[in-house]
């Protein structure tokens, strides 16, 4: 007895599309506000999985600056973060090198001027100074051409973000071709893949940087190259965390102790913030739920009034042969039908909101479909949990009253 | 056998001192085939009755048999499905469902037998050719007169062919010519050899029954058989001497019965409209 009650269902509500609209408003929302917190959550969730995968779980990182400033400062800085307090310096570097347990350092300088091609210049972006070790610490393939080497410390080599590419060559692997730095020329070898920004992160866009080797970068200047990061690999030999606390004390040696610097793990410090994330995102979403639920209670109003409004139409039905089950199914099918084309709606608008998050903000909200498929499903359940009340108040009306009512 | 079957029928509302006596041990037999007009005052019972014969009620006292099986005191559901199979109810008020299309509405009975919608809305299509309305099956109900509002109905009670049809005054909210319509159509219901109870307050319409039942107070005081397109003489009586309206209060005081007895000049005030109707039919 349910193959005429959809069809009901749908044309009860088309006759008031004004009021069913208001009331699935509360649906529409819950749903949105669940589907778009969860689809955040996992895009950032995402990214910074990614951001591990590019930074393996054993690489270190010394920033100049100190822990004090608060761990805010110390999570959200990009590469510079640390260009507040006095950079790291080569000697740093050779310290950090040196200390057991560290198989590789590789050094972020912060090199001199800015690169151009006949006369254009790059908006912006900047000079990194670095060693031949970075595309393998990093975990970041380069697209065209290859990095420089070890042998090529010394020459004027330079690997280029993709939007340098973009920007100054305008195609994709100006290999060959030439830059200059200072009045110095310097020679295209690579082109790295794009980066993955880091969403949390305000730091420099790696993509629109010009890697040079640390040496030759030293010419352009005084001879001096200041370091805003150093990246140490650990070589297995003993824990991170041992490795960790080595290269401080070394580093605070060096420093006549003080602790001018921070070392982070990487990898540690992303898998707490994802899992921070994790949780920020279930109790947002506990929240949404919540206005899911008050969204329902918008539903039980709303069929309450109808089943008021058409006391008569019940009359009418049972008069003709309708049981108490059959007048209960056809309202709850109605307000499970309410709410679950509500809960359509919103994964709709949520979608829409997705890409409009991703287009406006640097979050890459990830639409996840069980999720799109189980809201409007859930939210049928659910209207059929609210729906049973008022169902129960229409199939318990008296045949005789309910048709003389007016 | 007896299609309806009453024994001493009682129907009380309320409790003790407040107690009020609707129906009154009334006793009715019908055959199937009859076609049986009741008349009567406000508050003579009639709709009681038809309550309870249409099982929308149950009696608090009294045996009721439809079709030699004891239904008086079947439980709700039990009840829906006998009205469902046994019983079709045309209304004064005509009672379609306002959203529902002419062929939706007469195809509704069919839809809690759980017929396919195909199969009930061919059926609905046979019924509204019936009654003379194939060519409003997607009409709303808004969009249809008085008269084929009622047709739509008949049709909506034929649709599950029921034993008994109930119709509770079909032509009181239609002028004459829609009456007469109606009417002609009902007759046909019962030629074809439908059981039909109808309850009028315009004696002309007992022309169309072969049976005439006058209730008063909660009993039936006369019973009379008539010839088909006969007025009985009792019946016409009250064309000129309309039983008075009573209002709550007299009933209360229990006057009815001495109003009832003085002819009032004043007659009604709530229905000259059915009055002069009545008249007016007889004239022409």
């Amino acid at each position: 007895m349910t193959n005429g009650n959809f069809k009901m269902a749908f044309s009860s509500l088309r006759r008031s599309r004004a009021r069913s609209l208001l009331t699935m408003l509360g649906i529409i929302i819950g749903v949105i506000a669940i589907v778009v917190t969860l689809s955040i959550g996992a895009g950032v969730k995402r990214q910074i999985s990614d951001q591990l995968d590019h930074l393996g779980a054993d690489v270190l990182t010394i920033r100049p600056g100190s822990t004090s400033r608060g761990p805010n400062y110390a999570s959200s800085g990009g590469v510079f973060a640390g260009l507040g307090s006095a950079p790291l310096t080569t000697a740093d570097w050779n310290v950090v090198k040196q200390t057991p347990g560290v198989k590789l350092a590789i050094p972020l300088g912060i090199g001199s001027g800015f690169a151009s091609v006949d006369g254009n210049k790059l908006n912006s972006g900047s000079v990194i100074a670095t060693t031949d070790g970075l595309p393998e610490i990093l975990q970041q393939k380069v697209e065209f051409g290859v990095f420089f080497t070890e042998q090529e410390m010394t020459s004027h080599v330079a690997v280029i973000g993709k939007q340098v590419a973009e920007q100054l060559f305008q195609e994709n692997a100006p290999i060959g071709r030439v830059l200059s730095i200072r009045g110095q020329e310097f020679i295209v070898r690579g082109v790295f893949e794009a980066f993955n920004g880091n969403p949390l992160s305000l730091g420099t866009d790696l993509n629109s940087a010009v890697f040079v080797p640390f040496q030759v970068a030293a010419g352009l200047s005084d001879g001096t190259v200041p370091i805003g990061q150093i990246f140490a690999q650990s070589d297995g030999t003993a824990s991170v965390a041992t490795t960790s606390s080595a290269v401080r004390q070394n580093l605070s040696a060096a420093h006549s102790g003080q602790e001018d610097f921070m070392v982070l793990s990487r990898g540690q410090d992303l898998q707490a913030s994802s899992s921070t994330v994790t949780l920020i995102t279930q109790l947002v979403a506990a929240l949404a739920g919540l206005s899911l639920l008050v969204g329902g209670i918008g539903i039980i109003n709303i069929m309450l009034v109808s089943v008021t409004e058409r006391t008569r139409e019940i009359g009418i039905r049972k008069a003709i042969g309708a049981t108490n089950r059959q007048i209960l199914s056809q309202f709850i099918i109605e307000a499970a039908v309410l709410s679950a084309v509500g809960g359509l709606i919103g994964v709709a608008l949520s979608i829409a909101l997705i890409f409009g998050v991703r287009i406006g903000t640097n979050l890459h909200p990830i639409i996840i479909w069980p999720v799109m498929v189980l809201a409007p499903l859930a939210a049928g359940v659910l209207g059929v949990a609210f729906g049973v009340a008022p169902a129960v108040k229409a199939a318990r009306k008296d045949p005789i009253e309910a048709l003389r009512y007016e | 056998m007896a299609i309806i079957e009453l024994k001493d029928v009682s129907k009380l509302y309320g409790f003790g001192d407040a107690t009020t006596v609707a129906l009154d041990e009334v006793s009715l037999t019908v055959e199937p085939g009859e076609f049986v007009a009741v008349m009567g005052p406000s508050g003579s019972g009639k709709s009681t009755l038809m309550n309870l014969i249409g099982l929308l009620d149950r009696p608090t006292h009294g045996k009721y048999n439809l079709n030699g099986k004891a239904v008086g005191r079947l439980r709700t559901n039990q009840r829906s499905k006998v009205r469902r199979d046994k019983i079709g109810f045309i209304f004064q008020s005509f009672n379609l469902i306002p959203r529902l299309s002419a062929i939706e509405n007469v195809a509704l009975p069919l839809a809690y037998r759980g017929t396919s919608v195909s199969r009930r809305l061919k059926q609905a299509s046979v019924l509204l050719e019936r009654v003379g309305l194939q060519d409003r099956e997607y009409y709303q109900p808004h969009q249809l007169s008085g008269g084929q509002t009622q047709q739509v109905a008949i049709a909506r009670a034929l649709i599950a062919n029921p034993d008994i049809i109930i119709a509770d005054e079909p032509t009181g909210n239609l002028d004459s010519a829609a009456s007469r319509l109606v009417m002609e159509i009902l007759s046909e219901v019962h030629s074809s050899g439908h059981t039909i109870i109808m309850v009028t307050h315009n004696p002309e319409l007992t022309r169309y029954a072969n049976r005439v039942v006058y209730m008063q107070d909660g009993s039936i005081v006369y019973d009379e058989e008539t010839d088909v397109g006969k007025v009985p003489a009792r019946a016409r009586r009250l064309i000129y001497s309309p039983t008075a309206k009573k209002s709550e209060e007299d009933d209360l005081a229990g006057v009815s019965a001495l109003m009832s007895a003085v002819p009032n000049k004043e007659t009604t005030k709530k229905k000259p409209a059915k009055r002069k109707r009545a008249t007016k039919r007889k004239k022409s």
